[in-house]
């Protein structure tokens, strides 16, 4: 088991009413395995990512449970020492890659940077992972691009680097906030196929999160259905998607669009 | 050199650059050379006319004004150099600070930078020059204390900005510092707008300085300055025009030229 979360329970505390966003939420996820999040917006499924990756914010707010990470709580580990895990065992890939890299930096110092800081590696070592990453995402010219600026970059090859920055660490655990929601449909598919190779190959874990009900049942081997920060239900894949229990979950299946040629 | 005349290819640019130029060598030989010696009285050539032996004239003790102005340049520079330099080290190190991590510390620092704000500046560099005494140092030392408030709002400003930026988290989740953050990936994106503001506080320092050394309580006689040449010349501007005239044109060209040169900057192409 890599990752499991036990009861978490978000409330914000910035207005004059506590606000519940995730409630008792629990579910474990294996080595290698692919978890989709599913449910609609303000479901809590992000807030759910931000919170296995640390980003919470550190003002008023109150949480409780657990997220264990190779039975490590990272709810309660001090900010130093989750330092140690972000961009090391648990990398976290964006749903803007337009935003998501910063403008003047290069590619290739960007896709460097968690070697930079969490290995100590010459600058050459740390330019060849990045090379090789920039090639394991189907770029078409690493070189070049390694030397580009973000600006000189279509949106997918962007998130093609945001997942090159992800990986080149070789983390345990990919967590994908919904990557694909910024792109066209076609570009949507390649960056799909390109998360199934690279669980396959690198056997690391993902985390993905998203809307979209037919992206979830190409990529998940389980699912995870929420609605108002709680677990309507979970299943594998086949289970939630022929023979959904839930009602919430049969709306949301109705709810997809079907093409009638 | 050649490059930056290419990048940023505009009027404004060009020139600002010529003109400072001809400042910045004037000042630099300023340091080794100087036609005649600055403190050298000629009562013989007392307020002469500019000529090619005197090329700016003489003033009442029969200094020579030219070589008199390269020095006040030289002063002037360097001073407004490095308050310059007080002010957008010490200015970025708080606005970075507090807008960063905002908070507190962010509240406190910058209910000091109002007050401070609410002073011009040369009000303040005076009620510290009144607690340090005069001097060259002791202005600079003022006119850089003076300077920071106004280079902190602007980089906590932009610090702000960049905050809500998506490549903030990005640097975050792959286990970046606090201070790694604020130098390496917020630093370089706020360069644009923290250049163009050195620009402007570079010719404010100018001004300050002149000013300071006009009322008299900048750089101390014998040292020239364009500031007290100024203030001397006052009482010659109709027996010796020039003598008011250059190191006042002086002041202008210094000042166009960076101004030009930071709007020059902000063009781009």
């Amino acid at each position: 088991m890599l990752l499991e979360v036990k009861d978490l329970t978000i409330e914000f505390h910035d207005h004059d009413r506590p606000e519940r966003v995730v409630e008792n939420v629990s579910f474990s996820l294996d080595r290698g395995g692919i978890l989709g999040i599913v449910g609609e917006s303000g479901s809590g499924k992000s807030m759910t990512a931000l919170a296995i990756a640390g980003l919470l914010p550190r003002k008023k707010l109150k949480k409780s449970g657990e997220i264990l990470f190779d039975g490590v709580d990272l709810l309660t580990l001090e900010r130093a020492k989750l330092r140690e895990y972000q961009g090391d065992e648990i990398s976290v890939i964006f749903q803007e890659p337009m935003t998501a890299l910063n403008p003047t930096m290069t590619i290739g110092k960007q896709v460097e940077e968690s070697l930079r800081i969490h290995r100590g590696l010459s600058r050459e070592e740390r330019k060849k992972q990045a090379l090789i990453w920039l090639d394991k995402v189907e770029m078409d010219d690493p070189e070049r691009v390694y030397e580009a600026y973000p600006h000189e970059l279509s949106g997918g090859m962007r998130q093609r680097v945001m997942i090159a920055a992800a990986m080149v660490s070789g983390p345990e655990l990919l967590i994908a906030d919904e990557p694909t929601t910024a792109l066209d449909v076609t570009v949507q598919a390649q960056i799909i196929d390109l998360l199934l190779k690279i669980n396959e190959k690198e056997k690391v874990s993902i985390l993905f999160i998203s809307h979209d009900l037919s992206l979830i049942r190409q990529i998940s081997h389980r699912v995870l259905v929420m609605q108002n920060g709680r677990i309507v239900e979970e299943g594998a894949v086949e289970q939630i998607f022929d023979d959904p229990k839930e009602d919430y979950t049969k709306q949301l299946l109705a709810a997809i669009p079907k093409v009638i040629l | 050199m050649r490059k930056l005349w290419k990048k940023y290819d505009n009027f404004h640019f060009h020139i600002g650059l010529i003109l400072t130029s001809i400042i910045m060598i004037l000042a630099i030989t300023g340091i080794f050379y100087t036609p005649y010696e600055t403190t050298e009285m000629n009562i013989a050539a007392k307020f002469a006319r500019p000529s090619l032996q005197h090329l700016m004239g003489c003033d009442n003790y029969g200094r020579d004004i030219f070589s008199r102005v390269m020095e006040g340049i030289r002063n002037t520079f360097f001073i407004a150099l490095i308050t310059v330099s007080i002010g957008t080290v010490v200015g970025v190190l708080i606005g970075a600070a507090t807008g960063y991590f905002g908070g507190l510390l962010d509240e406190i620092l910058m209910r000091i930078n109002d007050a401070l704000f609410a002073f011009p500046s040369i009000l303040l560099a005076l009620v510290i020059i009144s607690i340090l005494g005069t001097g060259t140092i002791n202005v600079t030392l003022a006119l850089g204390i003076a300077f920071i408030p106004s280079f902190a709002r602007i980089v906590r400003s932009e610090y702000k900005k960049q905050m809500s930026q998506d490549y903030i988290q990005s640097a975050r989740l792959m286990g970046a510092g606090d201070a790694r953050i604020i130098f390496v990936h917020i630093l370089p994106n706020i360069l644009p707008v923290l250049v163009s503001s050195v620009m402007i506080g570079f010719n404010n320092a100018v001004l300050a300085e002149a000013g300071l050394s006009y009322l008299g309580i900048g750089v101390q006689p014998p040292e020239a300055s364009l500031g007290r040449m100024l203030s001397e010349a006052q009482s010659y501007l109709f027996t010796a025009p020039w003598y008011s005239l250059f190191p006042g044109l002086v002041i202008v060209v210094m000042v166009l030229g960076f101004a030009l040169i930071a709007e020059g900057l902000s063009q781009k192409k």
